[in-house]
């Protein structure tokens, strides 16, 4: 008993030094009196966007993809009615799609097998030129995305590195309607459509999906006429990524029914990640009072 | 042990009493403790104080000079000579500001000093970008309670509570521990159980119980923004890294009945870029993305058929013989709680 009791009395004098200590939080607070009192909270501010047009040509790249990645290659075009609301489209086309590791694995030699447990799941089909058909030809993928969308700024400032370089910025938020192109397997095993074991099921088809999109970024003004940016994207929509049939029948669905339709897609919350260069006219900003 | 334990206690209790913070060197000896400093070269600021009068507020330039206090050495406080300007401009003529605020600090300095013959002398003026930090960090605690979420491993989520404890040797560097607890938040994806059934194929899984690490934190960068072109908010931006250790396990999805996997203790890096929004002078919002690298021991894609030590049953063979680089990226939510709660600042704005 009596080492607990000095461990806990040194405990709590620890935690009631560390609690006296820390009082008086607010002796430095600045109350502003005088001609400054009401002032506007930043003056001759560069308003980098008020009235401007931007054109940022950007690159955009998916996240936590399972089967293939996609680069996006397009750009944002805003129109900037007020610094802190602006009006425009974001997209950008599917320039690069690249598989993932598990991808690559279901197609090497002891990867997924090619027999009845997996006929309606992976195509049989040999290759001209040895093994199977490539499992990435039925991984869906994006094709293009266009979203017309609103534009906040909330938040504008500088930012100060190393003491040496200063920089403008702004944190915004944008979000809107987004239409979204994608090569997805096609349906099949309905009683008018292809069976779903016949290698031709496999091929991919465009389909267009119509969802929300949002995200936010933080915008760097290094010159009047032109901006780095950096932004964070949520692009929420249903997509059978890997052309399995996963669900359609059994216990709440959850089993295969041996057919490929819109039961096999499931909503996912896919992200994108995008860098931008931005553009602005007219070149020079106008300041604030 | 156990008197170790108590000594530790001890010590940090003492830690604890000299904890008042002074975010600032020491002033100098010789009774001029209070006086508001001056930068070299520089001009006293109007309505500085000084020697022995009372301390600088924060917002010295805007308090008054006290009654009766005497002025700076060299400055003249006779009338203004010829050519002298009237308090407030009005020798420029329009309205005095001296009429409609007498107590304004132009108004109380130009009552003390010759203010022609104070333009007179030279300046060497050292403007900041971000004038006075608004947060000192040099010599305080900041405790750092967040929550982390997994960017990057779709097959398994390790979201985990988390703690840091970083002490501000300067006001840009400080030295840290942090510490995750995933055990029980580990979250396998429904599409690994999906792509065993449909495509007969497995991912080795992982899960984490716990990681801890000794960091450093630079603090390079700082700024401040406008909240709807209202409200000034500061913040600052940091990167930090260090070594550390995590636990980790595989999840037997390939021999399921045959393997069961302890923890393995495993060294890990991890290197970090955080954004530290203040609320106050001690309470901080904290972002930051932090990758955990480390190499890890994932199961065997295969199942041994042999006898003794090479069958299924046998752990030497469950292991895969490689292991494998692994990055864990994780997006850290959480709070900055800095001790003691309050600090002086050593030169006026």
């Amino acid at each position: 008993m009596k080492p607990r009791f000095v461990s806990a009395v040194l405990a709590a004098v620890a935690l009631a030094t560390g609690l006296v200590t820390s009082r008086a939080a607010e002796a430095q607070e600045i109350q502003l009196t005088g001609p400054l009192k009401g002032a506007p909270a930043v003056r001759q501010e560069r308003l980098y966007r008020k009235g401007r047009f931007e054109i940022a040509p950007a690159a955009s790249f998916s996240l936590l993809d399972e089967y293939r990645r996609t680069i996006l290659a397009g750009g944002r075009l805003t129109y900037n009615i007020l610094d802190w609301l602006g009006i425009g489209v974001w997209g950008g086309f599917g320039a690069a799609s690249i598989t993932t590791d598990l991808t690559d694995r279901i197609d090497q030699a002891g990867g997924a097998p090619r027999d009845p447990l997996t006929a309606v799941n992976v195509n049989h089909l040999n290759n001209p030129s040895g093994g199977f058909a490539p499992f990435a030809a039925q991984a869906a993928k994006l094709t293009y995305v266009a979203a017309p969308q609103l534009t906040f700024v909330p938040f504008r400032g500088k930012l100060a590195i190393f003491n040496k370089i200063f920089v403008d910025t702004d944190f915004y938020a944008s979000g809107g309607v987004a239409f979204v192109g994608v090569d997805e397997r096609g349906n099949c095993g309905a009683p008018d459509q292809l069976k779903c074991s016949n290698p031709n099921s496999f091929k991919l088809t465009s389909t267009s999906k119509v969802t929300w999109t949002a995200g936010f970024g933080l915008t760097f003004y290094p010159a009047n006429f032109f901006s780095l940016g950096v932004e964070y994207r949520l692009l929420p929509f249903a997509w059978n990524r890997a052309g399995f049939d996963s669900k359609g029948s059994g216990t709440n669905g959850n089993f295969p029914d041996g057919r490929i339709d819109g039961q096999d897609e499931e909503y996912v919350f896919n992200q994108l990640v995008t860098v931008s260069l931005g553009f602005y006219l007219p070149t020079k900003p106008k300041l604030s009072e | 042990m156990k008197q170790a334990r108590r000594w530790l206690l001890l010590a940090a209790a003492l830690t604890l009493l000299a904890q008042p913070a002074y975010a600032q060197k020491k002033k100098p000896k010789g009774g001029t403790k209070g006086a508001a400093p001056t930068q070299e070269g520089a001009p006293a600021p109007a309505g500085a104080a000084p020697a022995g009068a009372a301390p600088v507020p924060v917002d010295a330039d805007a308090e008054p000079a006290p009654a009766g206090a005497p002025p700076p050495a060299g400055a003249d406080t006779g009338a203004a000579g010829a050519g002298a300007a009237e308090p407030g401009g009005a020798a420029e003529g329009g309205m005095d500001v001296c009429q409609i605020t007498p107590d304004a600090p132009q108004c109380q300095a130009a009552k003390e000093f010759n203010l022609a013959v104070e333009a007179q002398k030279p300046i060497h003026a050292e403007i900041y970008a971000v004038q006075q930090q608004y947060v000192i960090k040099s010599g305080r605690f900041e405790l750092q309670p967040y929550f982390e979420i997994t960017l990057n491993d779709q097959f398994v989520s390790h979201d985990a509570p988390g703690l840091a404890l970083n002490y501000y040797i300067t006001q840009v560097l400080a030295v840290g521990l942090n510490g995750n607890w995933y055990q029980g938040l580990n979250a396998d994806s429904d599409f690994n159980f999906q792509n065993r059934r449909e495509a007969r194929i497995a991912a080795p899984l992982n899960e984490y119980q716990a990681s801890g690490d000794l960091n450093f934190t630079y603090v390079p960068m700082y700024g401040k923004f406008a909240g709807f072109g209202d409200f000034i908010f500061h913040y600052d931006a940091y990167i930090d890294g260090g070594v550390g250790f995590i636990r980790t396990r595989p999840i037997p999805v390939i021999d399921p009945d045959n393997r069961k996997f302890d923890w393995n203790t495993l060294i890990n890096f991890d290197v970090g870029i955080g954004l530290r929004i203040f609320f106050n002078r001690w309470l901080a919002a904290v972002f930051e993305i932090r990758d955990l690298i480390f190499f890890d021991k994932i199961e065997r894609l295969t199942i041994a058929n042999g006898t003794g030590s090479n069958s299924a049953t046998s752990p030497s063979t469950w292991y895969d013989p490689d292991t494998h680089f692994t990055n864990d990226v994780q997006m850290q939510i959480g709070l900055a709680l800095f001790l003691p709660t309050s600090f002086e600042y050593r030169l006026p704005k």
